[in-house]
């Protein structure tokens, strides 16, 4: 009877329980698309984060940054000057290996333009480097991916090209070299002739060098499978208390403290795990990166948390708001249901089960189209698809069913109140 | 005659929300919410460029200032030239570089003078052990440094080099922090530019002015050539480093939010309007009692708009008061800034509640003067 009462109301009043049904669909889509979008938009940004390059700089243990600094001449060349390549490679073994996006070795000497006075800083790198790795992952890395803001006039070099070199705008304006031209290189006694590939606009000190492939570097400077230096670009987790204290002081923390900072992906456990690899070498986070990423990252996720938050607010307000409507609207039927002698508990089941029933298909229905939603701010913001998170299921069937009931139990409570012969008289 | 007609119009109207108190509340609480979200995301959209751009100043210079022709360096005159050109708003920091290699314990490092503040505003993102230098004679030391010689902030450091006049000269500095950046900076000494003038000598001037600015893509650029052409033997260059991810990221976090408005006010306003349309549906009744008491269908619609209308206007500006709070509370929590009360916004807010009430209210109203009278009041 109870079943054929709550079947019959929702056939009999198909157009009112449409409209239900619509409502908490909307508002279920608004929820399930924003609760996906802010979990998801943190990973999102970072990897957009990485347009800035290089949070990591890996160096020789023995060299200070001296060789970057206005001229001040390298000291003699000694072992400890180096990393070698094969080393490098490891960075992908870490516990954080799949945070490691893209690395790129350097190797740089001062050199001389066609017999001129002044030296110029050649660096050795990889343009657009294909590598299979060890554990059987394939990675195409190099400076062309690091270095997103270059504008490069001509064309990029490949990495086989060994007679092809960038040239930054300030070396280009210097010595009258446009694309096409070529010029000798005289690099610690061994010289070689270079074709301008590119010309690069770099917007930084990066202007004033040259830039040739890795090999041929190693060739021309006689130092086969070393580099002096190599960057890495990491995904990050901003920094908290524990990674500050971390970074002051790795000893200070107890072992279970360790174990938290070892296993999250803070700029300075990823530091820590490239040392232990690389044992001749020293990561340094670069602040500016590093520090920023930190703080756009966390402004983000919490600027999208208010945002989801205001949006379930409207959403749960919408759909308790038409519901309450909608119950109000009954007070005939449930005025003459109670002349007929019905109860209030079994009364209030009534009304709530119906609604919850709507509410049900309504919800499932809102889910996936919020998910839809999701996937079209996830392609046309970020070109790529937003995970599905499986929490949002629970939780938005627990806040649609709190939202349904509460949205009831005030305008319920009012019909319960009604005498029926009010009610039926049309009062 | 017309006097009287619109007295009773008014009358009906309001009289039909008074006696309504519980549904009218209903209708007008769901109209205030949608337009507090209007008015709030709106708002934050439109903010969203501006407080980014700040935040993105953490990464520091996206400006320098080079020596251009003879000299060879700027003069405080001519960086305060540049100042001028530059909104004093938008200008977060100025750094302001001399520098020149000097020794400590016999091994070579740079030494820099530099306005201890403005690099503070300039590059956020210096880690700093100790205190940035506040008196004379005080020296911030990158970690290189501190980490060759053992020294913690508190120690004193002496360096020794040639001034200008090339006599040698050696220098007692104490150090009040030591700077991590993870760059070059780890192995200069910073002093203020005061003690560098002291200690090796010259005119104050500088090699390289570093520069934080609010302001990106089209807007730098105009910055930078009006730079050019308004002051004399100064060239400003942008970082691209800086400048060119800011714009990429920036317009991406621009677009997620936009598009995050667009799906949020588009479901929420569905919502409103179907709520409007639960309330009025249930009037049918009503509908046909007053057509059969002779009304036309021209007058029935006019009373429910104006009732609509009445509620959409009290929605939207109660909405757009709140949406302001409701943005303001944003801005706070997230940027620690406040916002401006941008006035477009409230007949903006306003607009679009009575536009959503009006079509709410029209489609259900329309059905129900369609109907024959007599069958509505009978129920079905």
């Amino acid at each position: 009877m109870f079943i054929r009462m709550i079947l019959g109301a929702l056939f009999r009043q198909k157009g009112k329980m449409l409209m239900i049904a619509l409502t908490v669909a909307l508002g279920t889509s608004l929820a399930s698309a924003m609760l996906n979008v802010m979990l998801d938009v943190g990973n999102k940004v970072n990897q957009e984060l990485k347009t800035y390059g290089a949070n990591i700089n890996v160096l020789p243990q023995g060299a200070l940054l001296l060789s970057d600094l206005y001229g001040v001449e390298q000291m003699p060349d000694s072992p400890d000057m180096y990393l070698s390549e094969e080393d490098m490679i490891k960075v992908k073994t870490i516990f954080w290996a799949h945070n490691i996006v893209d690395f790129t070795p350097h190797l740089d000497a001062n050199a001389t333009i066609d017999g001129g006075e002044n030296t110029v800083k050649v660096t050795g790198t990889w343009f657009q480097k294909q590598l299979s790795l060890p554990t059987g992952e394939e990675l195409e890395t190099g400076i062309r991916q690091m270095r997103s803001w270059w504008a490069v006039t001509g064309e990029w070099l490949t990495d086989d090209d060994g007679g092809g070199a960038l040239i930054g705008v300030a070396v280009a304006e210097q010595y009258g070299l446009a694309v096409g031209d070529e010029f000798t290189l005289d690099v610690q006694g061994s010289s070689r002739r270079f074709t301008v590939r590119g010309i690069v606009d770099a917007g930084d000190d990066e202007d004033a060098q040259i830039f040739i492939a890795l090999a041929t570097m190693q060739e021309l400077t006689n130092k086969a499978g070393l580099i002096s230096s190599f960057e890495v670009s990491a995904l990050t987790t901003p920094d908290n208390d524990l990674a500050r204290r971390a970074t002051a002081n790795p000893r200070s923390l107890s072992a279970r403290e360790h174990e938290t900072w070892y296993c999250t992906a803070y700029v300075s456990s990823i530091c820590y795990q490239i040392d232990e690899v690389i044992p001749d070498g020293v990561a340094k986070a670069i602040r500016q990166v590093a520090e920023s990423e930190g703080t756009i990252l966390e402004k983000t996720q919490l600027l999208m948390l208010l945002i989801t938050i205001l949006s379930l607010l409207g959403a749960a307000l919408g759909i308790s708001n038409l519901i309450s409507a909608s119950v109000m609207d009954r007070s005939a039927e449930i005025g003459l249901l109670k002349a007929l002698g019905a109860h209030d508990i079994p009364l209030s089941w009534l009304v709530l089960l119906e609604i919850l029933l709507v509410g049900l298909v309504g919800g499932v229905v809102g889910y996936f189209a919020g998910l839809g939603f999701a996937q079209i701010i996830g392609q046309t913001v970020f070109g790529s698809s937003i995970a599905a998170a499986p929490m949002v299921i629970p939780l938005l069937s627990v806040l649609v069913m709190l939202v349904i009931i509460i949205g009831s139990f005030p305008s319920l409570r009012y019909l319960l109140s009604l005498r029926p012969a009010e009610v039926l008289h049309g009062r | 005659m017309q006097a009287k007609r619109s007295m009773f119009y008014l009358r009906t109207v309001f009289a039909s929300l008074m006696r309504r108190r519980s549904r009218l509340l209903v209708a007008l609480l769901s109209i205030t919410i949608g337009a507090t979200i209007l008015s709030g995301l709106v708002t934050i959209f439109y903010d969203i460029p501006r407080q980014m751009g700040q935040e993105f100043r953490s990464y520091g210079a996206n400006m320098v200032l080079l020596p251009k022709g003879e000299s060879g360096t700027i003069s405080p005159e001519q960086l305060e030239a540049v100042r001028a050109i530059l909104p004093t708003d938008d200008v977060i920091g100025v750094a302001p570089y001399r520098y020149d290699t000097i020794a400590i314990n016999d091994l070579p490092f740079i030494i820099a003078g530099t306005d201890f503040a403005g690099a503070q505003a300039a590059s956020p993102f210096w880690g700093i052990t100790g205190e940035w230098p506040s008196g004379r004679n005080q020296a911030l030391i990158g970690r290189e440094i501190a980490n060759t010689f053992r020294l913690e902030p508190g120690e004193s450091v002496v360096v020794s080099g040639t001034n200008s006049e090339g006599e040698p000269f050696e220098k007692t500095f104490s150090v009040a922090g030591i700077v991590q950046t993870g760059g070059q900076e780890e192995t200069f000494v910073f002093i203020s530019i005061d003690d560098y003038g002291a200690v090796v000598g010259g005119e104050v001037a500088f090699d390289i002015v570093e520069m934080s600015v609010t302001s990106s893509g089209a807007g730098l650029e105009e910055l930078v050539t009006a730079i050019g052409q308004e002051t004399e033997g100064v060239t400003a260059q942008l970082v691209r480093r800086v400048t060119q991810s800011e714009d990429t990221v920036l317009s991406k976090l621009q677009s997620l939010v936009y598009l995050v408005t667009i799906v949020v006010l588009m479901l929420t306003m569905i919502c409103v309007a179907t709520t409007m349309m639960a309330v009025v549906a249930e009037r049918r009744r009503e509908i046909g009692l007053r057509k059969a008491l002779g009304a036309t269908n021209g007058s029935v619609v006019l009373n429910f708009l104006g009732e609509c209308l009445a509620m959409g206007f009290v929605g939207g500006a109660l909405g757009s008061l709140l949406g302001f709070g409701l943005a303001q509370l944003v801005s706070l929590q997230v940027f620690n800034r406040t916002i401006d009360f941008p006035l477009a916004i409230v007949p903006l807010t306003i607009f679009s509640s009575l536009v959503i009430t009006t079509l709410a209210c029209l489609l259900p109203v329309r059905n129900a003067t369609k109907i024959d009278p007599a069958i509505v009041l009978k129920g079905e």
